[in-house]
């Protein structure tokens, strides 16, 4: 009670219930004249559309942290001309087919090898350990990612 | 030389070939020589499966409107399916654990062969649900020539191998007088004999399968046979992790480090196994003569049936460190690939994409009448 009644006395001090005049407002429920909004001061002036295919794989991380950045290694192909590249993918596999390479497969797991492809230039690191049996010069794109540029030779 | 259930020698585990070692013993996981083979088993536990979870009440009307040429297709694959795994859930038990060496390698094998008895029940699920009178059917798989024909070049092999290693066993090398005939046993040519059973069984495993796998996807591409063709999706994962297990035993042996003789062996076979795949691959192109002998069904017919076989066969060939016997370079049934998936493998309806299930759970047609005593 004691503490209270310290309170109350520089009460006003606090609050102002009357103000002498209102110098800012947080809001107004009559909107200025839009008339003389220039096209450029708009926040976004036309629709942007996304170039090109929206589901592709994108070419730039979402977000840029220094030392994190993903590399995007070339991934040549035997009888290509142009090398594509290794991107966000989940998997080398889920890479190629997303830029319109057909490999067989399987089970996509590591474990039935369906998805063989000769290596020729460049190293992989495997996401998870093939269980299938690989053959020396061999990769399994299902359960990989490039650890350099590719150079790879189709099966078949 | 006798099989011993428990072997009283003291060994090192480590230093055994994969087979015609001392007998194992001990059971112990916790090191192996070859942890694939530990890594196989763990796969093929995560995978287990019961075909009663598989709902098969739309295949019965499926089935029931199919035309007669169609009946005769879906049957006779479920036939030479039940061949096929009758074989397989015995033979590898029988013919390879009297003489397997390594204890990861024998549980695998029973791990395998099991989940094979898993098949034949689920074929058997399969045709009590779709016909009234499943004896016909199985009655027909020993009479019927076609699948006959198939089943001995299946099983010459494994019971080659059965009956010398029983006389190996019993008598051990050398001449033996049986039965008036006098037969030879060494254990060069039994090795040579185990060599030939498991190519054989890669063969069974990697092409004799996937004929059958083919037409129940077709039917199942139409939206006909959905649970059927759940069930054979899920025996196809399991079949890939089979097929995955006899590739690393042949390739182990190849490198010869295993067991030097089996190196040896592998080079000399090298012809006889081609031969055993070119032979499987024939004769699962006459299968696909006689299954479609009566009309082709939608999206599949024998040609490129027979295009699939060689494209298969030379990807198993391939994958063994063999060259491939057929021209074609291209798989004639690309969407067979997304059947074979194991990913989307699901069992319980709600979750999986049959799509029976999903029309008939919302009606989604609708007309103008329908709104009719709607007012705004």
């Amino acid at each position: 009670m004691l503490a209270m009644n310290d309170k109350t006395d520089d009460l006003d001090s606090d609050f102002h219930l009357e103000d002498d005049a209102i110098d800012h407002q947080d809001f107004q429920l009559e909107s200025p004249d839009v008339s003389d909004v220039s096209e450029e001061s708009l926040p976004q002036p036309e629709l942007y559309l996304p170039l090109g295919n929206p589901e592709a794989p994108q070419e730039e991380q979402q977000l840029e942290i220094q030392g994190f950045e993903k590399p995007v290694y070339a991934v040549q192909i035997d009888d290509m001309k142009e090398p594509l590249a290794f991107h966000f993918a989940n998997n080398l596999l889920e890479s190629l087919e997303a830029q319109g390479v057909q490999l067989p497969y399987q089970c996509r797991e590591g474990y039935c090898g369906g998805c063989r492809t000769d290596l020729i230039e460049g190293e992989v690191a495997y996401l998870q350990e093939p269980m299938a049996w690989i053959n020396e010069g061999e990769i399994l794109p299902c359960c990989c990612v490039p650890k350099t540029p590719l150079k790879l030779k189709l099966k078949g | 030389m006798a099989y011993q259930t428990f072997n009283r020698n003291t060994f090192d585990a480590f230093s055994q070939p994969m087979f015609f070692g001392e007998h194992v013993n001990v059971s112990r996981y916790d090191t192996q020589k070859y942890k694939i083979f530990e890594q196989l088993i763990e796969k093929q536990l995560s995978f287990f499966w019961r075909p009663e979870e598989v709902d098969l009440s739309t295949d019965r009307k499926d089935f029931a409107n199919l035309p007669d040429h169609e009946k005769h297709i879906f049957l006779s694959n479920l036939k030479y399916q039940t061949l096929l795994d009758s074989i397989q859930g015995r033979s590898p038990n029988v013919a390879l654990l009297p003489i397997v060496s390594l204890p990861e390698l024998e549980t695998w094998i029973e791990t395998w062969s099991f989940s094979e008895t898993i098949h034949s029940r689920s074929y058997t699920h399969i045709i009590r649900n779709v016909i009234s009178d499943p004896a016909s059917v199985f009655d027909d798989i020993v009479s019927n020539e076609y699948i006959t024909k198939r089943a001995e070049s299946v099983t010459k092999y494994y019971d080659d191998l059965i009956e010398g290693v029983t006389y190996y066993q019993n008598l051990g090398e050398g001449q033996h007088q049986i039965n008036g005939e006098t037969v030879d046993i060494s254990l060069r040519d039994l090795k040579r004999k185990l060599y030939l059973t498991v190519a054989s069984v890669n063969v069974l495993e990697a092409i004799r399968f996937y004929v059958s796998f083919a037409c129940s996807f077709a039917f199942a591409e139409r939206a006909k046979m959905e649970g059927n063709a759940k069930i054979i999706k899920l025996i196809a994962r399991d079949e890939a992790l089979h097929l995955t297990g006899t590739q690393h035993m042949l390739q182990i042996w190849a490198m010869g480090k295993d067991d030097p003789e089996m190196g040896e062996i592998t080079k000399e076979c090298r012809e006889e196994v081609i031969e055993i795949f070119r032979e499987a691959a024939e004769q699962e192109k006459e299968w696909a003569e006689y299954l479609f002998k009566d009309g082709s069904m939608i999206g599949l017919n024998k040609d490129i049936l027979c295009q699939y076989v060689e494209y298969i066969t030379n990807q198993r060939l391939a994958a063994i460190g063999l060259d491939s016997i057929f021209p074609t370079k291209q798989n004639p049934l690309p969407w067979i690939n997304a059947w074979l998936v194991s990913d989307n493998v699901q069992v319980a309806p709600q979750e999986a994409e049959i799509s029976s299930y999903l029309v008939g759970a919302i009606d989604s047609a609708l007309s103008l009448e329908d709104f009719s005593d709607i007012e705004l």
